[in-house]
């Protein structure tokens, strides 16, 4: 598994390269414009982010199934879901480094927008802050932070395993049949069709249980009781994962035609 | 492992939409032979390489190799080299080596740079630099670098200049042995003959001729290419 993860990254370490390269060049030109720049660039980084790593992970398996350098993979005597569950990892770890980045740019950009401001940095104050942040005292904690995290990344794996799962049925159960294409999208809109239905069914059994939970709470929500109520959601996510890679594993073992 | 049937093939169909691509299929491969398998384009040679190395699943019929079924397993005996460019354009050619290495257990590193070193290809070149000569050649050799059960070459003589192709012959021989099936396939027929044991005519999806090569030259009074040529006239 380590050893395809390697590769992953191997075949992805130029597209990082040149994400880096452009990050900072951009912020760099951005912040001579004053911390308005600054700004403007912790604001529209994110989403540039977001959508070049979504086709980055996309491509990751597409090209594989896709194009004839697939072979290289699917030669080796790795089982399909040893494959797809490396792909996930890969997307993971790339989705967990590129937080990273974002949170050093914060950093970076945050501590030039204050000392662009004539103000000194008060290092007392800012560990006051980190402080109070984590136990809690602004109403929003680390807690809520990684329960939001932890909700983010399982929907997103939840997402990737949906547009592998597609793909797969693509090159396998529809290889050999005219439209396989178009059959393979109309499935994709049918697995989400089936799953939302399926979470709305168990998101309706528990509701009460939810609900008797949100009437006790005063002021503002923990981070326990956060979690509580995206537990559900976390747990659809998980299962949906867990199915769909199975799935996608099976066809890639079984039925595969690259 | 049955020493008479390294890689037995049964019944082998494969449909594409309308298209059958093999039909029926039965084919017994002893080590110690190199097999050439021969057919015009679309006569169904790369569908077959293809099953065998696990790319295709069959519609129908099944494919023994050391008697276990086809598997992510039974990947681990067969070394394929597909005769389109698979390698990754972005990989250099160290790389490739590497990414072998890591990936099979049975890939000789050291017998791989030495080969790469005397066909003259820089292993710090990339592959995306690579002419398609020098890809030619580089295909055979990481292939034939495995000390696989099975080798699998899908027209290894394509693109390669005249003096390569000796090169890369000598090295299919020197890889061949008593433990070994070597299937090669390619429309080169005069060139490749001399170092076949067996030849497999495929037309159209079907097995046309399956004999020894030596005994097919004195019983038709033909080369193999003649043969070729005498059986595809048509086609």
């Amino acid at each position: 598994m380590l050893k395809l993860i390697k590769l992953e990254f191997m075949r992805k370490s130029k597209f990082i390269a040149m994400t880096l390269i452009t990050a900072v060049a951009l912020n760099m030109y951005l912040i001579t414009r004053g911390p308005a720049g600054s700004t403007m660039f912790l604001v529209l980084f994110p989403p540039a982010l977001f959508v070049a790593y979504l086709i980055d992970i996309i491509k990751m398996y597409s090209e594989d199934i896709n194009k004839k350098t697939g072979y290289m993979l699917f030669m080796t005597p790795n089982s399909g879901y040893k494959i797809i569950s490396s792909k996930l990892f890969t997307a993971v770890l790339e989705g967990l480094a590129i937080l990273l980045i974002y949170f050093i740019f914060i950093l970076i950009n945050g501590a030039y927008i204050i000392i662009s401001t004539g103000a000194e940095v008060d290092y007392s104050q800012l560990i006051s802050v980190v402080d109070r942040f984590i136990s809690g005292n602004f109403g929003f904690s680390l807690g809520h932070v990684f329960v939001i995290l932890l909700t983010a990344l399982t929907l997103l794996i939840a997402f990737i395993t949906t547009v592998y799962t597609a793909m797969t049925i693509r090159k396998s159960i529809f290889s050999e049949i005219k439209f396989g294409g178009l059959l393979s999208f109309i499935i994709f809109l049918l697995i989400n069709w089936a799953l939302s239905s399926a979470s709305n069914k168990f998101f309706d059994i528990i509701s009460p249980y939810y609900d008797s939970i949100g009437s006790g709470a005063a002021g503002g929500i923990t981070p326990e009781k956060l979690a509580m109520g995206l537990l559900p959601m976390i747990a659809v996510s998980i299962i949906q994962a867990i199915v769909l890679t199975g799935f996608s594993g099976y066809l890639l073992e079984k039925k595969i035609n690259l | 492992m049955s020493k008479l049937n390294l890689l037995q093939i049964n019944d082998l169909t494969k449909k594409y939409y309308n298209k059958t691509a093999l039909s029926n299929v039965s084919l017994n491969f002893e080590p110690g032979k190199i097999y050439g398998l021969l057919g015009p384009n679309g006569s169904g040679k790369t569908t077959l390489m293809k099953v065998v190395a696990g790319l295709h699943k069959q519609t129908s019929g099944n494919v023994l190799i050391n008697d276990e079924e086809l598997s992510y397993k039974t990947k681990a005996y067969v070394s394929y080299m597909p005769t389109e460019n698979f390698m990754y354009d972005s990989f250099k050619v160290i790389d490739i080596v590497k990414f072998y290495n890591d990936m099979y257990k049975d890939f000789r590193i050291d017998y791989a740079l030495n080969l790469i070193n005397e066909i003259n290809i820089n292993l710090n070149y990339k592959i995306s630099n690579l002419s398609s000569g020098q890809v030619a050649k580089l295909k055979s050799v990481i292939a034939l670098s495995r000390d696989a059960s099975i080798y699998m070459l899908d027209e290894p003589l394509n693109g390669v200049d005249v003096l390569s192709r000796d090169a890369i012959m000598d090295i299919i021989t020197k890889s061949n042995n008593e433990n070994k099936v070597i299937i090669i396939s390619t429309h080169l027929v005069s060139e490749i003959e001399k170092i076949l044991d067996t030849v497999i005519f495929l037309k159209d999806g079907i097995v046309e001729v399956f004999g020894d090569a030596e005994e097919l030259r004195q019983s038709r009074q033909l080369s193999v290419e003649g043969l070729y040529k005498e059986v595809f006239r048509n086609a």
